[in-house]
Order: structure tokens, then C-alpha cells, then sequence
């Protein structure tokens, strides 16, 4: 009833065009945006702060990166977490040779060695498709995860092997290292989300995201249509492993604090991202946040939430509760709308578009 | 062609403007198999040209031939007098030959509006950083362009379908999104691969509307493989007969239509 386009009417093209072309849904993102620059750094407390949302928007912004490669343009990619782990090593190399360069640029500035590093394992989607280059990619994983171990350069030749985040400062306040606080962690982290997340989403809706889509859908009319394949993938490769990269210096420098490879940057990572943007939605950016939310909040929220909840159950066996009630959700709503939970949404808001009278 | 057909014909064939793409003894072979076998026709400015036969006589390998997906291994495709039997699709749709395929290849995902839009790609120019912020100069490059999508959307009267994905939309409209589409392409030469399969009688008229229209309207020269004859006859100003990959007859439709050859290879002959 309240949520309709009626008496909204477009009279150019710029309006009609818009991300949001309804007054509701511009409303709804700036309430939603309101809580997460107020309202949860208000109201939530470090521990919500620095084990719920800082990983969540880690992992959301991965997700959008995997859901540009394989939900807009069609490639399967199993080498997320590698590409995440370039990003992290890059910022690290960076943060030694500039030291005074500010963190946040260096972080922007990762993303660009894991576009190259991207770009470079992308060749071969030129010449095959689906399952078959999901285990090319795979080679991606296993040589990166193998090379943040195996050259000591890497990691400036550390006894431990790891990354070990230095304390860097914004305004004369520290965002990275020990004594930087979860809220300000939690503002760089929602900052830079939201700021990469509006290029994502200008890019999808422009003309590259158009030749990205027309690409999975029929290539041979996409090439058609004048859109060079080589280019397509390839940007396709550069743009996703930049929003991994990104993410993955995130995770190091902004939320883990130090880290090693073979402890962070796995194969594991690489499904659980890939499950994030299939179970949130192939194609659908919003989904990737509802899957990153699905996979990485809710386990957390559900594992710490049902004992302060006041459900009596003790901390290992609320592990195992999460464990059960989210692989029983991720079935239940793979059974429900295999499209994801982006479709789910979509089509809550078309039901509630013609609510009360739906005929 | 022979002197009997001249003689039905009646008058002599009238020439439209200059020849546009020419094929010359072209031959394409998959292994064993010859699609196509020393075939030569030309296609005018300003024509609409039909390229007829039975099933499996090479017609679509022939529009593959002309953009690009396959390179014929002997003779030449001259377009605009330059040659180019050896050009990959996307140079193809950057001289100018836009098509539509006989089984709709429509991208799927994607509403009306962005597969018309997409169309549009090769007089986008803006780059990536404007892309990304899509203000400016990107915003004023796709609202132009929209400008242009909307004409082609009016034109073929599909506005009710503009924001609807069109994997749903049902096959008719499927095939005049896929009209709209290569339109977008402002296109010299536009390939059409069976216009009008699997429609019924309204939805032909309206196709054959839109063909003649795009054909006088914006002087598009179009290259139609088609198997409904009446349409075939109506529409194009020459036809050309393949049958087995090797060409039969080549003339206006009333030559192809008296052509005992042609009549052959439809009807079948007693052997």
C-alpha cells in the first residue's frame, strides 16, 4: 500500500535510468545507511562491531567481486581467496616501501596487483568455459597460496611467515595495528564498502556491465554486437579480482590485524564466498550482501546470540546448533528459490507492490 | 540465368544502386562435409535480397560466411570493396552487417530495453572512469543513446515489454527484440536468419511491415533467408536458390519462381 510507484512519473530519461527509480527504495537506502554510519556504531558494542560487521562487509565486498565475475559475466571462479591473498600481500609490500603513504590509499592501491594477477589467470576463460575453467582458476589458488608461503620477500622475511599489520593513522587516528579501536576499523571498512559498491553498481548498469551480461547470456550475439570477447572477460577478471583484493587487504589490515596464507587465504575461503554468491544471488549485487550476511553474520550472530539470548545451551554446543541451522537454511532456501535470496527480495517487493489487491 | 526464365520474367531486372558485398566463388568445407560449394551472388545497396532452399542447402553457413563466425577455405567476400573473408564477428558488426539468428539469441537475463541497449555498444565511447561514475559524460553518452533505443522501441511498437526480461516474453516478440536489437546497430547490411519461424499469420504480417519499412525508411539492405514463399515473393527484389551448397538459380522472384531447377529441387523430379 505504501510501497508503489503510482504517482511517481519520469519525465527524462536520467530519472527513468536511475539505480533506484522509486522514491520508497531511495528512502529505504538512506535508512539502511543511516543505521550503518549511526546507528550500529552507536548502538553496537566492540564485540558486534569487530566479530559481525567488520567480516561482513569483508566479505560482502569479496562477494561482489566473485558475483561481477561469475553472476554477471558467466566464469565460474574457485580462486577468490587467492586473489584476496594478493591484495593482502601487495598492501603489506606497500605499507614497507611507502610508509608514509596513508593506508586507506594503499589498500585502494592493492586492489590494482590482484586486477593484474586477475587478469593474468583470466587468459585462459578465453578458450574454456564452466566446470573446466572453474579448475583452471583452481591453479590460481594453489600457485598463489603456495608462492604467500614459499617467498619470504612476500612477507619481509618474518620468522613467523605472516603479515604483520603496522599501526597506521588517519586524522592522527590509528586504523590499523593493535591499538586501533572496532569502530574506527568498522568506519574505513564501511567506507570503502560503500564507496566501491556504488562503482560496482555504476559499472553494472552501464555499458561494460551490459557487455559483461550479454556475454553470459549468448556470447556468439555478444560478439555479434561488436563486444570483443577478449576484452569483456578480461575486464571482467580485472574489475572482480580488484573488489577481492581490496577485500582480502581489508581482512588483514582491518580486521584479522595479521595474518598468515595458509591460515586465511584457502580454498575454503574461495567456496565460501562462491556459496556466498550463489545462495545470495548470481547477478544481483544486493544479493551478495544478503549472502554475505547468510554465511558469515548469521553463524556468528546465532553461535554468541543464542546464549545471550538466554537459551541455555554452552558455547561449543551452540557451534553446533549454527552448524545445523544454517546448513538446513542454506537447503531450505536453495529448495525455495534457487535464484537466491536477491530473487526472493525481488519478488517480496513485487508482492508488495500490488498488496492489498494483487489482482 | 537461362533464356526461359528471362522470357517469363517478362521485364528486365532492375538493378538497385551499387553492389554492396560480393561473393565470389566462395567454398566451405567441415572435414568431409561441403556446406557450401563454388557459390557467387552479390547484394545491392538498397535491396532486399532472399536467400532461399531446402533444409541443409547451406543458407545460414552462407550468413556465417558473410559475418565472420566461419572463414570460407576458397574464394573471396568483397564489402564495400574492401575484402574481407578472413574478418572475426566483431569487425564484421564494426564495418556495418548486423543479423539476427533463426533461433532467437537473445540475452536472456536482460530487459528489453538492455539488449536494444546493447546493440548500441560499438557508439558508446566513454571509458571506464566515466563508466564507474556514471555522471557526466557517461550519464549524457547512455541518455543519447537511450534517445535512439526508445525510437528503434516505438518503431517496433514494443513498449508495453521495454523493462521486462525477455527470456519470459513470448517467441514473437522475442523475434522483433532481436529486429530491434540489430537495428540499434544502425546497420548497412542486416542479416535476417528466418524472420518470420514458428509465427503465425498476424505476427508474419507485422514482421513483413517492419522489414519493408526499415527497408524504405532508413535505406537498410537486407539479406533475408527465409521458407514461407509467399513472404519470400513479396519481399525481396532478387532471390538466390541454393540447394546442396551449390547455387541453383539467382534472379527476381518471378525468374526463381519459373525456374525448372528451382521447381526440381522443392517438388522433387522423377528419377
Amino acid at each position: 500500500m505504501f510501497y508503489r510507484e503510482a504517482g511517481q512519473y519520469k519525465t527524462n530519461y536520467a530519472a527513468d535510468m536511475a539505480v533506484f527509480p522509486l522514491r520508497q527504495d531511495r528512502i529505504g537506502i538512506a535508512v539502511i545507511l543511516a543505521i550503518a554510519f549511526i546507528g550500529i556504531p552507536l548502538l553496537g558494542n566492540d564485540f558486534f562491531i569487530a566479530s559481525v560487521m567488520i567480516p561482513f562487509l569483508v566479505f560482502s565486498l569479496a562477494a561482489i567481486g566473485l558475483n561481477i565475475l561469475t553472476g554477471y559475466t558467466g566464469l565460474i571462479s574457485l580462486g577468490t581467496a587467492a586473489f584476496m591473498g594478493v591484495g593482502a600481500y601487495s598492501c603489506y609490500k606497500l605499507t614497507t616501501f611507502f610508509p608514509g603513504v596513508n593506508i586507506i590509499v594503499l589498500i585502494l592501491v592493492s586492489g590494482l596487483f590482484s586486477a593484474a594477477i586477475g587478469v593474468l589467470f583470466g587468459l585462459p576463460s578465453l578458450r574454456i568455459k564452466g566446470f573446466y575453467l572453474a579448475v583452471a582458476t583452481l591453479a590460481a589458488q594453489f600457485f598463489l597460496q603456495w608462492a604467500f608461503v614459499r617467498i619470504p620477500w612476500l612477507f619481509n622475511y618474518n620468522a613467523s611467515g605472516a603479515i604483520e599489520v603496522p599501526q597506521r593513522t588517519l586524522f592522527g587516528l590509528p586504523i590499523t595495528g593493535a591499538s586501533a579501536t572496532p569502530e574506527t576499523r568498522y568506519f574505513v571498512c564501511l567506507g570503502l564498502v560503500v564507496v566501491l559498491t556504488w562503482f560496482a553498481s555504476n559499472i553494472v548498469h552501464g555499458k561494460l556491465g551490459r557487455s559483461w551480461m550479454a556475454v553470459r547470456d549468448m556470447d556468439i550475439a555478444a560478439e555479434l554486437m561488436g563486444i570483443k570477447l577478449l576484452n569483456a572477460k578480461l575486464t571482467a577478471f580485472a574489475v572482480s579480482s580488484y573488489f577481492a583484493g581490496v577485500a582480502g587487504a581489508m581482512m588483514i589490515f582491518l580486521w584479522y590485524g595479521g595474518g598468515e596464507a595458509n591460515d586465511v587465504f584457502t580454498i575454503r575461503l574461495s567456496f565460501t564466498i562462491l556459496f556466498m554468491v550463489i545462495i545470495g544471488g548470481l547477478g544481483s549485487l544486493i544479493g551478495s550482501f544478503f549472502g554475505a550476511a547468510f554465511l558469515s553474520a548469521l553463524p556468528t550472530a546465532l553461535k554468541f546470540g543464542l546464549p545471550a539470548l538466554g537459551v541455555p545451551i554452552g558455547g561449543a554446543a551452540a557451534e553446533h546448533v549454527t552448524f545445523m541451522l544454517v546448513g538446513a537454511l542454506i537447503i531450505i532456501f536453495l529448495i525455495v528459490e534457487p535464484h537466491g535470496l536477491a530473487r526472493l527480495w525481488q519478488i517480496g517487493k513485487q508482492k508488495l507492490r500490488t498488496w492489498p489487491f494483487p489482482y | 540465368m537461362n533464356a526461359h526464365s528471362m522470357a517469363v520474367a517478362g521485364a528486365p531486372v532492375t538493378h538497385k544502386g551499387e553492389v554492396l558485398l560480393s561473393v565470389e566463388s566462395i567454398s566451405l568445407r567441415f572435414g568431409g562435409v561441403k556446406a557450401i560449394t563454388d557459390v557467387s551472388f552479390d547484394i545491392r545497396k538498397g535491396e532486399v535480397r532472399a536467400i532461399i532452399g531446402p533444409n541443409g542447402a547451406g543458407k545460414t553457413s552462407m550468413l556465417n560466411c558473410i559475418n565472420g563466425f566461419y572463414h570460407p577455405q576458397e574464394g573471396r567476400i568483397t564489402y564495400k570493396g574492401v575484402r574481407r573473408d578472413k574478418m572475426r564477428p566483431h569487425r564484421a558488426a564494426a564495418a556495418g552487417i548486423a543479423r539476427t539468428f533463426q533461433n532467437v539469441a537473445l540475452f536472456k537475463g536482460m530487459s528489453t530495453l538492455d539488449n536494444i541497449m546493447t546493440g548500441r555498444t560499438l557508439k558508446m565511447r566513454k571509458g571506464f572512469f566515466w563508466q564507474a561514475l556514471r555522471h557526466g559524460p557517461a550519464m549524457n553518452e547512455e541518455i543519447e543513446h537511450r534517445k535512439v533505443v526508445e525510437d528503434i522501441i516505438d518503431f517496433l511498437q514494443i513498449q508495453h515489454i521495454r523493462k521486462l526480461p525477455v527470456g519470459k516474453l513470448p517467441y514473437g516478440l522475442q523475434k522483433r527484440v532481436e529486429l530491434g536489437r540489430a537495428l540499434a546497430m544502425e546497420p548497412e547490411l542486416l542479416l535476417l536468419d528466418e524472420p518470420m519461424a514458428g509465427m503465425n499469420l498476424e505476427e508474419k504480417e507485422d514482421m513483413c511491415r517492419f522489414i519493408l519499412d526499415v527497408n524504405n525508411q532508413f535505406g537498410t539492405t537486407i539479406a533475408l533467408i527465409e521458407h514461407d514463399m509467399g513472404v519470400v515473393m513479396d519481399l525481396s527484389d532478387r532471390v538466390v536458390v541454393l540447394e546442396y551448397g551449390r547455387k541453383i538459380a539467382d534472379g527476381t522472384p518471378a525468374e526463381v519462381k519459373a525456374d525448372q531447377r528451382v521447381i526440381d529441387a522443392y517438388l522433387g523430379v522423377a528419377h
